[in-house]
């Protein structure tokens, strides 16, 4: 019984279970090939999972606040055509970074305005914005090849090194850091959590629910601006489709690392070590041979297998601390675990009673 | 006082049937193309539009299905590109003709039972569990396929059914095979206890669970409904194709999607019809051929698609908030 609490206890840690699959992967790869640990193949897994570590990033915002974001994907290629277009008639590198992250603005600025504004389901409007991007990407590429920019800063910004360290790492990590510093010591941060947590409750405080949920879409589209313009310079050239299915990762992505769907929990960290898990699995199943048509396989799978292993250990937790509430309340009449006891806690709250009783 | 609500009140009544704003938008798109373009209101485009909008219907009338229980089914388009693809595979190594058109629509169905159970017994939000899907079920046919398109399948009866050959005019088989598939879902969903719980689950899942209704059974049987229609799409369109691309329906939820909400169904569950998804069926295909008559490149197709779908929920949400507001007015005038 006590060795089941805390392995039980142990799991309900978020991010653990997501970490120790990372371990895995790595230990299990780096005996399956010889070629994984070494320096060249760790420098090309980081510069292929960079887009999807950023958009993972930014989705994890979209769903602490219980959002959904599904537009990603196409705002990510949409943003890299617009770059591309940019440069390619001669604009210089700052217009065309512009060009990229105002795409991907828009795109936020659309979903926020409708999903925080007109109240609109997020899922059917992201679904409809992710069509038009999509689509638009298709009629700008169509007559047009968007490629063959040769500005030696442009291919520098995932090409180039600053110490060593590929420049698309170091400016990820930068992204990745600021926005894991806005989400934990910032009112911004703080406050969306409150909101995905319970809306309601958010808006009877006083929170301004409409301009943060607006807020988040800006910032997940922004971001994804970003991404666009760094695949950009990584690839030099957009073709129709590109960015198709990046959603799909980023949403695998932040979900493998705990971020809940329902929102109220999630952390930047996690959803980048869900990256890049998604990642070696990626490169560490075409070392060993196979096919990397298996990918969208595995990260439709670690989706259905993720949410599914966070839904059973969310219910072993709440059963145990029924069980706790119960054998406490013969002893005091706290009224600390009669919320506890509401059929939906969140897990922070539902770990610190685990603390509490123990 | 009643003389100044009683024309609003007819018109927020008028908005109240779900199709409403569906069928006007439709009749204006038809009286403006047709003015606009003499070709646009003949026979042979009439029976065009019939048979390109068959696809985007049968997916409709499931996602309908799905939207009434109150869940949504995105792995429609990959669903019809997989189930196609193993039907015609049955086909070119040997097996007969109907064996090879029960195989796709049985792929279909069994690919929506795992989408069910994914969601009634894992516990999955169903839109993550059927986005999965969409991810599994076209990486599966890439890697099956190798990305080589699967042809030789094309038996000489598969051209009249995929309505390549039209021995009656421009009523086709796809068409025939539509017509059955709106009837029996029309009167599923209006004369059968299923119909009954499907509405009743999706109006308040709460009350359905405490008045007995099997939710799980309803919920599993609505997902393989759209499966399997899924899988009738994907059946038509490997033949009308003549090859089985691994794209194959990449993208055909959006439409689903977008046909079954312009035709009255809601997110929440609990509204939609047959009619309806015909309705929005009509609106999305009329629109497409409108694009293809004007002239404007195809590329626009994927823009316009989700264009209309974001003023289906914004007309739906602003409607709504019309309904809701009149209702409040009428209470505050019968308090008076």
């Amino acid at each position: 019984m006590s060795v089941r609490t805390r392995l039980t206890q142990t799991l309900a840690i978020d991010g653990l279970p997501v970490a120790a699959a990372l371990a895995l992967a790595v230990v299990f790869f780096s005996l399956a090939s010889p070629f994984f640990l070494t320096q060249e193949n760790i420098s090309n897994l980081l510069t292929q999972s960079l887009f999807v570590i950023i958009l993972a990033a930014g989705m994890t915002f979209v769903l602490i606040v219980g959002g959904f974001d599904l537009s990603v994907g196409a705002a990510t290629g949409l943003s890299a055509a617009t770059t591309m277009l940019v440069l390619m008639n001669g604009g210089a590198l700052p217009l065309g970074i512009l060009a990229g992250i105002a795409t991907g603005m828009a795109f936020g600025i659309i979903n926020g305005f409708f999903i925080a504004v007109m109240e609109i389901n997020a899922f059917i409007v992201t679904l409809a914005t992710l069509s038009i991007g999509a689509g638009a990407l298709q009629v700008l590429t169509t007559g047009t090849q968007l490629t063959g920019v040769s500005l030696p800063a442009f291919a520098w910004l995932t090409k180039g090194s600053i110490l060593g360290i590929p420049t698309g790492v170091v400016i990820t990590l930068v992204i990745v850091a600021a926005l894991e510093w806005v989400l934990l010591f910032t009112t911004f941060g703080r406050t969306i959590f409150a909101v995905g947590t319970n809306p309601r409750a958010a808006f009877l405080a006083g929170t301004p629910v409409r301009r943060l949920t607006f807020s988040v879409y800006l910032l997940s589209g922004t971001i994804a601006g970003l991404a666009g313009v760094l695949l950009a310079s990584h690839l030099n050239s957009v073709q129709p489709g590109l960015g198709q299915g990046y959603e799909l990762s980023a949403i695998a992505a932040a979900v493998l690392g705990g971020v809940s769907l329902a929102g109220g929990r999630g952390s930047v960290w996690r959803a980048v070590i869900g990256a890049l898990f998604l990642a070696t699995m990626a490169q560490g199943l075409q070392l060993i041979g196979v096919d990397p048509l298996w990918f969208s396989i595995v990260t439709g799978a670690s989706i259905v297998i993720a949410v599914a292993f966070d839904r059973a250990v969310q219910q072993w937790v709440i059963k145990q601390l029924a069980a706790a509430t119960t054998k406490r309340q013969i002893f005091d009449d706290s009224d600390a675990s009669a919320s506890v006891s509401a059929d939906a806690p969140t897990t922070s709250a539902t770990r610190s009673s685990v603390r509490n009783t123990k | 006082m009643i003389a100044i609500t009683a024309p609003s009140q007819r018109f927020s009544r008028l908005l109240a049937n779900p199709s409403a704003g569906a069928i006007l938008l439709l009749v204006i798109l038809i009286v403006a193309m047709s003015v606009a373009f003499p070709n646009f209101f003949t026979g042979i485009n009439a029976g065009n539009v019939s048979n390109q909008m068959v696809f985007v219907l049968l997916l409709a009338l499931g996602m309908t299905v799905v939207l009434i229980t109150g869940g949504i089914d995105l792995s429609v388009g990959s669903v019809m590109g997989l189930s196609a693809g193993i039907g015609a595979y049955t086909i070119t190594s040997g097996a007969p003709l109907v064996v090879g058109l029960l195989t796709t629509m049985a792929v279909g169905a069994f690919l929506g039972l795992i989408n069910g159970i994914m969601i009634t017994k894992l516990g999955l939000p169903d839109f993550i569990a059927t986005l999965a899907m969409l991810g599994v079920a076209r990486g599966a046919l890439f890697l099956w396929t190798g990305g080589v398109p699967i042809i030789g399948y094309m038996l000489p009866e598969y051209y009249v059914i995929s309505g390549l050959s039209q021995p009656f005019g421009f009523i086709t088989v796809p068409i025939l095979i539509a017509i059955v598939a709106v009837v029996v879902v029309a009167v599923v969903l209006k004369f059968t206890s299923y119909g009954r719980h499907a509405y009743g689950l999706g109006s308040s899942p709460h009350a359905a669970v405490l008045s007995g209704v099997p939710v799980a059974r309803i919920k599993v049987i609505a997902y393989m409904i759209s499966g399997l229609m899924a899988g009738v799409a994907g059946m038509i369109m490997a033949g009308r194709n003549t090859t089985v691309a691994p794209t194959m329906g990449l993208g055909y939820e959006v439409a689903a999607i977008a046909a079954a909400i312009i035709g009255g169904a809601a997110l929440g569950g609990g509204r939609g019809s047959a009619f309806g998804a015909v309705i929005g069926a009509l609106v999305l295909s009329i629109t497409a051929n409108a694009i293809n008559i004007a002239g404007v490149s195809s590329s626009w197709q994927q823009v316009v698609t989700g264009g209309v779908l974001l003023l289906a929920v914004v007309f739906d949400r602003v409607s709504s908030l019309i309904r809701a507001r009149s209702a409040r007015l009428a209470t505050r005038l019968a308090h008076a």
